[in-house]
């Protein structure tokens, strides 16, 4: 298992995060492929300038239904703006919810 | 022929009884729209007014503009390209400045989101971009409720949107407005077959799609906390909103109480209106409203922080 995958979100999807669609293809292409053979993912928001919820639910909360609530000892959330991590966090617990404490396969 | 006087005052009073009279079942053919006694805008009507001019258009009629050269917020309704946005270009008799931290123009809802939540915050919170300067939070503040907003429309809707916002610096308030001609809150979620839809009224609508994890796309990537949360932080802000969808109109006032009513006469508005106001100066704690706002919404239970985060 390789050490650490790292995706800069600025510098792929832009200083305003705002759209669930393209959301939930950058985490279908850039992360969803790393979880399993990665032991740290990071997310880097250094240079995010503002997000919202469409984005950061897509983002973050399909992370934890689809791998379940334990892919959080593997993932980092980097450079993030006050607002930014409110986001973060409320987005886990809507992922938490939504996987019901799936344990992964 | 169908032929709409407009009134002296198109602002918060005027606003229904607008929104009333261009929402009643039209006659065949053309229609005019009369501006020689108008005094008055705020940017509800003129978005909303752009709306149904493109829904007539689309629907066959020619729409005529009456009483222009009467006109006395001609030059305004200029420079705030409500014409423009209605198809009708005039020789502009001023010159225009600019308009950062005034106003921003009635605009169609058609960019890339991202592009005009930059465009429109940049506009209204001058220097914000800057995430040291005093605007911080206020460009957060409209770059959060422009994307929201904005996905609505056009993830949702199936119609053309418009959006426009005004600086009020005597008031100290911000207005933003919202307005696309599409098929409603109520027809979205009866085209995802939410059960609780079949026998709903539009006010019902209103008050779900305000309510957390309601979403008229259900899945990813909606997770239906867009307007709820819209709605929350204009709440924390002492603000007000106005939403008009169909027969429906829900208020949320400054004191946080919320009212659901119907447009009277039988008038239904075609497609959806969101509307409001807040204090400049209080969307300057972004981070801390948006957490409030989340936390009180039940989306976010403080305390419970599972992240793992690196400066």
């Amino acid at each position: 298992m390789s050490s650490t995958h790292t995706v800069g979100l600025s510098e792929d999807c832009g200083v305003i995060l705002a759209d669930g669609t393209k959301a939930l293809a950058y985490r279908h292409a850039q992360i969803d492929p790393y979880v399993d053979i990665c032991e740290k993912v990071t997310l880097d928001f250094s240079g995010v300038r503002s997000a919202n919820s469409s984005f950061m639910n897509a983002l973050i909360s399909g992370l934890l239904e689809h791998h379940g609530e334990a892919v959080l000892e593997k993932l980092v959330f980097k450079g993030c703006k006050p607002a930014v991590a409110v986001l973060v966090e409320s987005a886990i617990e809507l992922g938490i919810r939504k996987s019901g404490g799936r344990v992964p396969a | 022929m169908n032929h709409f006087q407009l009134p002296p005052l198109l602002h918060a009073g005027g606003l229904l009884p607008f929104l009333t009279m261009v929402g009643k079942p039209l006659e065949d053919g053309d229609v005019t729209i009369d501006f020689s006694q108008l005094r008055r805008v705020v940017p509800a009507s003129m978005v909303s007014l752009a709306a149904m001019v493109h829904l007539w258009e689309k629907q066959g009629r020619k729409v005529r503009f009456s009483g222009i050269s009467e006109c006395q917020i001609l030059g305004y309704l200029q420079r705030m390209d409500l014409l423009k946005s209605c198809g009708v270009t005039l020789k502009e008799l001023f010159q225009r400045h600019d308009a950062r931290g005034r106003f921003f123009p009635v605009k169609a809802v058609s960019q890339p989101i991202e592009a005009m939540a930059q465009e429109v915050a940049n506009c209204l919170a001058p220097g914000g971009e800057e995430y040291d300067h005093p605007l911080s939070g206020l460009f957060d503040t409209i770059a959060y409720v422009l994307t929201e907003v904005g996905n609505n429309i056009r993830q949702h809707s199936s119609g053309v949107g418009f959006a426009a916002a005004q600086v009020n610096r005597q008031e100290g308030l911000i207005r933003m407005a919202f307005a696309d001609n599409g098929m409603g809150i109520l027809k979205s979620f009866q085209t995802v077959a939410a059960p609780w839809s079949i026998d709903a009224t539009d006010s019902d609508a209103i008050a779900k799609a305000l309510q957390p994890r309601i979403s008229c796309k259900a899945g990813e990537p909606n997770e239906g906390v867009g307007l709820t949360l819209v709605a929350e932080l204009v709440s924390m802000m002492k603000g007000s909103l106005l939403v008009v969808s169909g027969k429906g109109v829900a208020r949320i006032y400054r004191d946080g109480l919320r009212a659901f009513e119907e447009l009277p006469e039988g008038a239904s508005y075609r497609g959806t209106l969101v509307a409001m106001s807040f204090p400049e100066n209080a969307a300057s704690r972004y981070a801390e409203l948006l957490h409030n706002a989340k936390v009180k919404a039940g989306i976010l239970q403080p305390g419970r922080g599972r992240a793992t985060f690196e400066p």
